[in-house]
């Protein structure tokens, strides 16, 4: 389908130049002469090479379709994340430079969608929050009250988070993965 | 959108604040006059490329539609046509139409300066020593880290927008100034040019191809003498085919924009029939355009040049930050 630059997305697919790239930035502006642009950055899912690409805001692009389906995370290697789609129990392997950061979140077993076109999976839709264990991190000194104060936490992927010094080891968390900041304790049962 | 407050950027913003008062402190100690101007106006200058806001005042059976200033410079040509001198203009001006992002918000501060009996080669020095004062006053030094990387406030990188073209698009000066010649270019390096005019591929090229290598030398880099249809409100060269304005950027950040004022009334009267037709044609909002500012330059504007510059731009320059939201205590998005 063809829509107007200035209508991209972050995280749809395009045909540029006879590749498939996914839109990881848009930013619109009015340069004062001339048509408005829309400056994006793109990956390739291919290669997974990321470039800067102004295009003009009513230029035509195409999309790519693509199909968002419920996989379960299984595990990674040094390359892949590996993906079973609990339909079909087909497996896809993800390259890790399409997944990007947000895998050192991910916890094997858990469910997300998977983009897919033409049965080759580009990348992954990311969740917007993520509920994780911290496993490590130290209680916070005494007296050490300043208003937005945090300290380092682990959780149970390994990954690390900055914490507001109330939180405890053992509690459970939520985190925007995209951002790997933390949002809220979870709410228990 | 909704109300965000960010009491986590307290000490980012107040260094940002104490940045906005060395401004002022550096241009009143040189004679520049504080402007305090309306940002509502039952008239705007009008200009095609902007999308503006609109407002209406009501008392009983009354209304008038009023819209939010998109620049103070309607105000300051007519003040500085009946003599008010240098002066300067800080707060905020209002841009419909362009989304949040890094570096834009539809609600900014524009710092706007004009020096009288000067061109823009003076306001490039003016310039370059208010960075340098600010900078001293903030982090005590004239050498700014924005990003991990270092630039010296002690002088410019400078570059004429013909030179910039050749150094990093191989665009000949030729090629640059013949549209036709341009636009075939354009077309060889892969641009969508079917339908689209030398300004829209000029502008693309620019900001893919130009932009991004302005600034990141070591120094603030200045470009100048655009090509005409580029400056229309400033002072044409002698060459016929450029124009006095300037722009500055550091680390790629477009910061500000600066004209030897045209002063011209037939020209600039031209000009701004020229913009209200396509401002119509654009199907952008309809606002009276400002017969007062036009009164105003044919009365005579004085030889002058002025300078915008978007002050939170300089801000995440001068504070290390990599957005402007990261100055803010509350935002709307």
């Amino acid at each position: 389908m063809a829509v107007q630059a200035g209508n991209l997305k972050k995280g749809e697919f395009i045909n540029y130049q006879g590749d498939i790239w996914q839109v990881q930035k848009t930013e619109f502006y009015s340069p004062g002469k001339g048509s408005a642009l829309m400056r994006t950055k793109i990956k390739n899912v291919t290669s997974g090479k990321t470039i800067d690409y102004t295009f003009k805001s009513n230029e035509y692009v195409d999309t790519v379709e693509v199909n968002s389906i419920e996989m379960q995370y299984l595990y990674k290697d040094a390359e892949n994340a590996i993906f079973m789609d609990q339909q079909s129990f087909n497996q896809y392997e993800v390259p890790l430079e399409m997944v990007g950061d947000i895998i050192q979140f991910f916890k094997e077993g858990e469910t997300m969608y998977v983009y897919v076109h033409d049965e080759k999976p580009l990348s992954i839709r990311p969740p917007a929050s993520v509920t994780l264990k911290i496993t490590q991190t130290d209680d916070a000194a005494r007296g050490d009250t300043v208003g937005n104060a945090k300290k380092e936490a682990e959780v149970e992927t390994g990954a690390k988070v900055m914490v507001p010094l109330f939180i405890k080891q053992g509690e459970i968390i939520t985190i925007n993965p995209e951002t790997g900041e933390y949002t809220g304790r979870a709410t228990q049962g | 959108m909704k109300i965000h407050s960010h009491i986590q950027h307290l000490g980012r913003y107040k260094k940002y604040q104490n940045m906005v008062e060395l401004i002022h402190k550096y241009l009143q100690s040189k004679g520049y006059l504080l402007l305090d101007l309306p940002v509502m106006s039952p008239t705007l200058i009008p200009e095609s490329y902007l999308e503006i806001f609109e407002t209406e005042f009501q008392y009983m059976d009354t209304k008038e539609k009023l819209y939010l200033t998109p620049s103070p410079e309607l105000f300051i040509k007519r003040l500085l046509s009946e003599g008010v001198g240098d002066c300067y203009y800080l707060g905020k001006s209002f841009r419909n139409s362009e989304p949040h992002s890094p570096k834009h918000i539809p609600e900014f501060t524009m710092l706007e300066l004009y020096k009288t009996g000067e061109n823009y080669k003076y306001m490039a020095r003016e310039v370059l020593a208010m960075l340098s004062y600010v900078s001293r006053g903030l982090n005590g030094t004239n050498t700014l880290v924005y990003q991990g990387k270092s630039i010296s406030l002690e002088n410019w990188e400078e570059m004429t927008v013909a030179q910039a073209f050749e150094r990093y698009a191989s665009v000949s000066e030729d090629e640059l100034f013949d549209q036709r010649r341009f636009v075939r270019r354009a077309q060889g390096k892969g641009y969508a040019v079917e339908g689209f005019s030398y300004e829209d591929l000029w502008s693309q090229m620019y900001s893919q191809e130009i932009e991004p290598h302005l600034g990141v030398n070591g120094y603030p880099t200045l470009l100048y003498d655009y090509p005409v249809i580029f400056a229309a409100l400033s002072t044409p060269n002698l060459d016929g085919k450029t124009a006095q304005r300037f722009e500055f950027y550091i680390e790629g950040i477009e910061l500000g924009n600066c004209y030897s004022e045209l002063t011209d009334a037939t020209m600039q009267e031209k000009r701004l029939v020229d913009e209200y037709q396509e401002r119509k044609k654009s199907g952008k909002i309809e606002h009276p355009a400002d017969d007062g500012f036009v009164d105003a330059l044919k009365k005579g504007l004085p030889d002058s040049t002025g300078i915008a510059i978007g002050v939170e731009r300089l801000g995440m320059i001068m504070t290390d930050a990599s957005q402007i939201e990261d100055l803010k205590l509350i935002t709307i998005q």
